[in-house]
């Protein structure tokens, strides 16, 4: 089997590494670019002056033919542990030559980009250079023979199936991305210049395809790109926790779109009205400040939280199922925040009049603005950054408080693993409040932030996310409540047999599962996350809907779906790029999404044992029969 | 203006007609639901099935009729939309097939794929607009659209006919009594020497033939283009019909004629300073949360509902 894996997968290589292009010298931005490959290169850009010296590129190539077919005879050698021998060797000089050969294309890069500033150049003439699929398979192949490396030696199937939570996702992501790949193949076609053979289209084809995920992993390169990325990444976190929620405890909440309306409507009661209400307007700044900021936080997880009792009510009393409910509550949601949101003034039979005051008046339905009370700060405002009311400049000095009391919090939690949890719970607690008032005593570093970075509206809500995301490790794995949680969800009989309270469970899980959804609601609504303060009624609740391929994706544990809503976040915001300059649209990435909860809900199409949870107990323990 | 003017002919008349259209998409999807539901499989993505049966039905029409437009702008070539009809129906087949092989063969919990389906159906249209059209959010219009018999496209008789055929499959043929075997306990079904893939399967890809009937009943039978997220939840709702309907053919068209008769009703009261629309809107919903809690009638789901079978 393994002999016939690694067939399939070496031809795959050498025929990716004889036709795609090994590397990219230069790029306009629309995407054309001159390409390095394996046979000369394939000129689109048109007008490039000079090229990197990539002469020694032939060389490695037959480097690579030898590495396949070396590959191909260690197959044949008779001990196991030879044979794993043989493939490490193999795979680390694989990854070695990898190394030298990208800093070999960047030092000749570098070196015309300094010649030519030299000659007085006023821009470097090479840009958007990068390695592409040539490369990348080269080094992915080495990491591929270093893991058949593994299987070779006894227990290495076990430890596969052990890892199947990073397993399974990272192959149906893989799978989708291939799809991917084939959709953009398809739908995007590139101009040739005159007199290009065949094989230079493949490569330029191939290149497009490249350069396709080049940018939608691209925000990882830059700050701005980052902050973009966990500004779409915090609503999702939210609504994927929610998601995880239920399922842990053995239900499917679709609710969150509903969940999330409904926590954004409190949010805006207590935010806009409650806040601004005339017999608190004598309060000084800071004390409305701790009054209204948590109060209208926790309004939010209410109103989430109510909303999604209210299904699992249904379910523990009458025996209604969740999924179906929750719909149906989406539904209600929508239609009462455009009840509320769309006009102020409703006139029943013609007679009666109801008179409601949350509309702001004009044409769009919007709210009106959240009392400064009541608002989360920017993430700017947090490191010590804040906006010149005249320039417009965001300038200040980078303080020090913020990461400090992260470090000495996750220090604290590390070093004082022999505590007793709730212990050490409170002196993490008390070690991030230090670092936050030894971070404030140091002097900063006076910057101004670019106006891309301080444009973007990551806020306070992110910091909840991540305290959510803490709290949901913490409550579902340390908590007799989570693991009972648990129980429901993985044998409903078992735990009610063992005393838990199923319908008392369901009803806390959607309530609980619900009161995350709606925390989603802080982000859009109080953190200014589409721009105003407000309510409006293009208030995205479909990341209710992405919650569930997060929570898939991740896994249901709160660092998968933390990682994973991130992932999307960075595809989210690459896709923009995508639209800019390949003209592909945005819904690619929605496609994408789509195609991952397809393959993980289907296993990833791996053998049984790594999705029945039983074979999967029985592979890791090595019996036989199972493989 | 007064209550009175609800009860006069310029007002009851395009109600009426409003209803009987806005019934169709339902009750097409939910019957089709229903064989998929009756056999043991939830389909909770013939919400992603309308909206890929309706793409494929306009784009194919434009496509068909375009190069008879190019010489004749008025050109009326009747087999056009029946043909689009056609695709619609084969292009729900696949999705149906998609779903039930992730969902039979690599038993994946059906609600997830369904889900995927939906997501799939969010995004990919975008980008076949995009392919086609060079826009993201509607397709050109179609000149050659579904004729209308007596005032309605045909689609909406096909509909109402499709009640009764529907009701003698299910429980005069052998056929349909093997289908609901094998959604009420398949281990049975499978000793008796019913094949329980297959049955799943059949009725997974007959319910996404309905369904993207459904959908090319929207495109270019009430409209005449495809519009991003033209189904608006009708494939939810018409989930929810189904379960309203305590899944048996009769039930449904009661259900879809309820919630089409709501749909319309907003339609017609908007403006109208009688009821608002969201008002009327959100009811029907919340009928069906009261009846899934058992407090109008009961409802009783196939026994074996949304369990893969392990053979």
């Amino acid at each position: 089997m393994n002999r016939i894996w690694l067939a399939f997968t070496s031809v795959i290589f050498l025929l990716l590494l004889a036709v795609s292009p090994w590397a990219v010298a230069i790029r306009a931005f629309g995407g054309k670019g001159v390409l390095v490959t394996l046979w000369g290169t394939v000129d689109l850009y048109g007008r490039a002056k000079v090229l990197p010296d990539v002469s020694w590129l032939g060389y490695f190539t037959a480097f690579w033919v030898a590495l396949a077919l070396a590959a191909a005879v260690a197959t044949f050698l008779p001990e196991a542990r030879t044979r794993a021998r043989a493939f490490y060797v193999l795979g680390i000089l694989g990854v070695a030559v990898f190394a030298l050969e990208a800093y070999l294309f960047y030092h000749a890069v570098w070196a015309v980009n300094n010649a030519a500033l030299a000659e007085g150049a006023r821009r470097p003439p090479l840009k958007r250079y990068s390695l592409s699929l040539g490369a990348y398979a080269s080094f992915l192949y080495s990491l591929f023979l270093l893991m058949i490396g593994r299987m070779q030696l006894p227990g290495g199937r076990a430890l596969l199936v052990r890892w199947r939570g990073v397993v399974v996702p990272a192959v149906s992501m893989l799978l989708a991305m291939v799809a991917g790949a084939v959709v953009v193949w398809i739908l995007k076609d590139v101009k040739m210049p005159e007199g290009s053979s065949t094989l230079d289209y493949y490569a330029a084809k191939l290149d497009l395809v490249t350069y396709t995920f080049q940018l939608l992993f691209g925000p990882l390169l830059t700050a701005s790109g980052w902050f973009q990325s966990l500004l779409i990444a915090t609503p999702l976190i939210f609504t994927g926790l929610a998601v995880a929620f239920g399922f842990q405890a053995g239900l499917f909440n679709i609710g969150a779109p509903g969940q999330l309306t409904i926590g954004a409507i409190s949010a805006m009661l207590v935010g806009v009205h409650l806040a601004n209400a005339h017999w608190f307007a004598g309060l000084p700044d800071p004390v409305a400040r701790a009054i209204f900021l948590p109060l209208s936080i926790l309004a939010a997880a209410t109103g989430g939280a109510f909303w999604g009792a209210i299904p699992g009510w249904l379910k523990a009393r009458y025996g209604a199922h969740e999924v179906i409910n929750t719909i149906m509550m989406n539904y209600i949601a929508a239609s009462i925040f455009l009840f509320m949101i769309a006009s102020n003034e409703y006139t029943f039979f013609g007679k009666w009049t109801l008179h409601m005051p949350f509309k702001y008046p004009g044409y769009e339905g919007r709210s009106y603005e959240v009392a400064e009370s009541a608002r989360i700060p920017l993430m700017v405002n947090f490191f010590g950054f804040h906006q010149d009311p005249a320039t417009g400049a965001w300038t200040g000095a980078f303080s020090w408080s913020m990461p400090l009391a992260l470090a000495f919090m996750i220090a604290a939690y590390v070093l004082l693993r022999r505590l007793e949890l709730g212990k050490r719970l409170l002196v993490a607690f008390g070690a991030a409040i230090a670092g936050y008032l030894v971070g404030s005593f140091l002097p900063g570093i006076p910057m101004e932030l670019s106006p891309k970075l301080a444009s973007v509206r990551l806020n306070g809500a992110f910091i909840i996310a991540v305290f959510a995301v803490a709290f949901y490790n913490y409550y579902m794995w340390r908590t007799r409540d989570g693991y009972e949680l648990r129980a429901v969800g993985l044998a409903p009989k078992a735990a009610e047999y063992g005393g838990v309270s199923i319908a008392k469970k369901t009803i806390l899980a959607m309530a609980i599962s619900g009161a995350l959804a709606g925390l989603a609601a802080t982000h859009y609504v109080l953190g200014g996350g589409i721009d105003e303060y407000r309510l409006k009624q293009s208030l995205p609740t479909n990341v209710g809907f992405d919650g569930i391929a997060v929570a898939l994706l991740g896994q249901n544990t709160p660092i998968g779906v933390f990682l994973s809503a991130l992932l999307f976040g960075v595809l989210s915001t690459g896709g923009l790029q995508l639209d800019l300059q390949l003209g592909i649209s945005r819904e690619l990435v929605m496609m994408l999404q789509a195609l991952i909860v397809l393959f993980i809900a289907a296993g990833g199409f791996l053998p049984r044992y790594f999705t029945d949870p039983i074979l999967a107990a029985q592979a890791e323990e090595g019996a036989q029969g199972v493989i | 203006m007064g209550i009175e003017t609800i009860f006069t002919a310029a007002f009851l008349v395009p109600l009426l007609q409003t209803t009987l259209r806005s019934t169709t998409t339902l009750l097409l999807t939910a019957l089709g639901g229903m064989f998929s539901e009756r056999s043991g499989v939830v389909n909770i993505a013939l919400e992603g099935m309308i909206i890929f049966g309706a793409l494929t039905a306009a784009v194919s029409a434009q496509l068909m009729e375009a190069p008879y437009l190019a010489k004749d702008p008025g050109a009326r070539i009747w087999w056009i939309p029946w043909v689009a009809v056609l695709l619609a129906m084969v292009v729900g087949a696949f999705i149906g097939w998609i779903h039930a092989v992730v969902s039979i063969k690599y038993k994946a919990d059906q609600i997830i794929s369904g889900t995927a389906i939906n997501l799939l159906a969010a995004g990919l249209p975008s980008l076949v607009l995009v392919y086609f059209y060079d826009n993201t959010t509607a397709s050109k219009e179609v000149v050659n659209r579904l004729p209308e018999w007596f005032g309605f496209s045909p689609l909406v008789y096909l509909a109402f006919a499709l009640v009764p055929i529907t009701w003698y499959v299910m429980f005069k043929t052998p056929w349909g009594l093997r289908l609901r075997s094998v959604g009420e306990h398949p281990e049975a079904a499978d000793t008796m020497g019913i094949n329980v893939f297959r049955t799943r399967y059949v009725a997974v890809i007959l319910s996404g033939v309905l369904a993207g009937l459904a959908g090319a009943f929207l495109s270019i039978g009430v409209l005449n283009q495809f519009v991003r997220n033209m189904s608006a939840g009708q494939g939810f709702i018409a989930l929810a019909a189904l379960i309203f309907g305590k899944w048996h053919p009769i039930g449904v068209l009661g259900a879809t004629l309820l919630f089409g008769f709501a749909k319309a009703l907003a339609i017609q009261l908007g403006g109208k300073d009688i009821v608002p629309p969201t008002v009327i809107e959100a009811f029907p919903f919340i009928l069906t949360m009261l009846v899934l809690a058992g407090f109008v009638g009961t409802s009783r789901a196939p026994k074996a509902i949304g369990k893969p079978y392990e053979k």
